[in-house]
């Protein structure tokens, strides 16, 4: 099977988007030692919001710009490209890039969501098996991108630190505020 | 009507499908024995091929048809054999000269 680079793009940012944004509206919402009905209520929302924007917003870019490109091919080979292979081709990439960006949003939501709906929840835990797809997904980066798997490693588990960290201390200002 | 037997075509298709998936599809086309075809010119948006479909008995419609659908354009027909028998060009004075 022939592996696709585009494909490993929309997996990487949604994955990144799906995992951290829902860590961050756990890590806040433990602020105000929430239940975790309302935990979940809260990320699982924020879950759906989040895969259908990054759906729908990749459906619009790739529509521009995907169809931007054909109506350049269109100028070159001076004729309309309606109902062709290539157009169809081209609405079948669209189509294929939205759902596995708002997909891969969505999978990577579930993954701090975890703890919380198999049982009574852990943000520890949560935290911890966020860090832990972070690692996996750097290594996919690493293979995608042909680089060093231990700097991608670093740069993803990086970046979900300084999240963290940026969230806890948001909640200690609001705390002493 | 007389069986085509060849055809030389100059197409000008973009880059997407590639020269293979193209002569893949020609070939794929009932009564066509082989395609040979060769890049001659590569713009930044399109390249310009030479295509040359043998068969015995080509559709001249359906290979048309074909290239149009993969989003290429057939620029002129510069070459066709149709008959009983394949036909080569004769090398005349003029050609000579």
């Amino acid at each position: 099977m022939a592996f696709n680079i585009e494909e490993g793009r929309y997996i990487i940012l949604g994955s990144i988007d799906g995992l951290l944004a829902t860590l961050g509206i756990i890590v806040g919402v433990s602020i105000t030692e929430a239940q975790s009905s309302i935990v979940i209520s809260a990320a699982f929302g924020g879950a759906i919001a989040l895969a259908m924007t990054n759906g729908l917003g990749s459906y619009l870019a790739e529509s521009t710009v995907m169809y931007g490109k054909l109506a350049e091919t269109e100028k070159s080979l001076l004729r309309d490209l309606s109902d062709t292979y290539i157009e169809s081709q081209t609405r079948k990439k669209i189509i294929k890039d939205s759902i596995t960006h708002g997909g891969a949003s969505f999978l990577g939501s579930l993954v701090p969501l975890a703890p919380y709906i198999l049982s009574a929840g852990s943000l520890v835990v949560s935290i911890v098996l966020s860090l832990g797809s972070l690692v996996v997904l750097g290594i996919y980066s690493g293979f995608v991108s042909k680089t060093s798997y231990i700097v991608s490693v670093i740069k993803m588990v990086g970046l979900g630190a300084l999240i963290i960290v940026t969230i806890q201390l948001l909640r200690l200002s609001h705390l002493t505020g | 009507m007389s069986q085509i037997k060849r055809l030389v075509l100059d197409v000008l298709k973009p880059h997407e499908p590639t020269m293979v998936e193209v002569a893949s599809a020609i070939g794929d086309i009932k009564d066509v024995d082989g395609v040979n075809m060769s890049l001659y010119e590569v713009d930044q948006q399109t390249e310009n091929v030479k295509i040359t479909v043998e068969g015995s008995d080509i559709n001249y419609d359906v290979v048309l048809r074909t290239i149009e659908n993969l989003g290429a354009v057939v620029h002129s027909v510069d070459e066709i054999i149709a008959g009983k028998k394949i036909v080569e060009e004769e090398e005349t004075l003029h050609d000579r000269g």
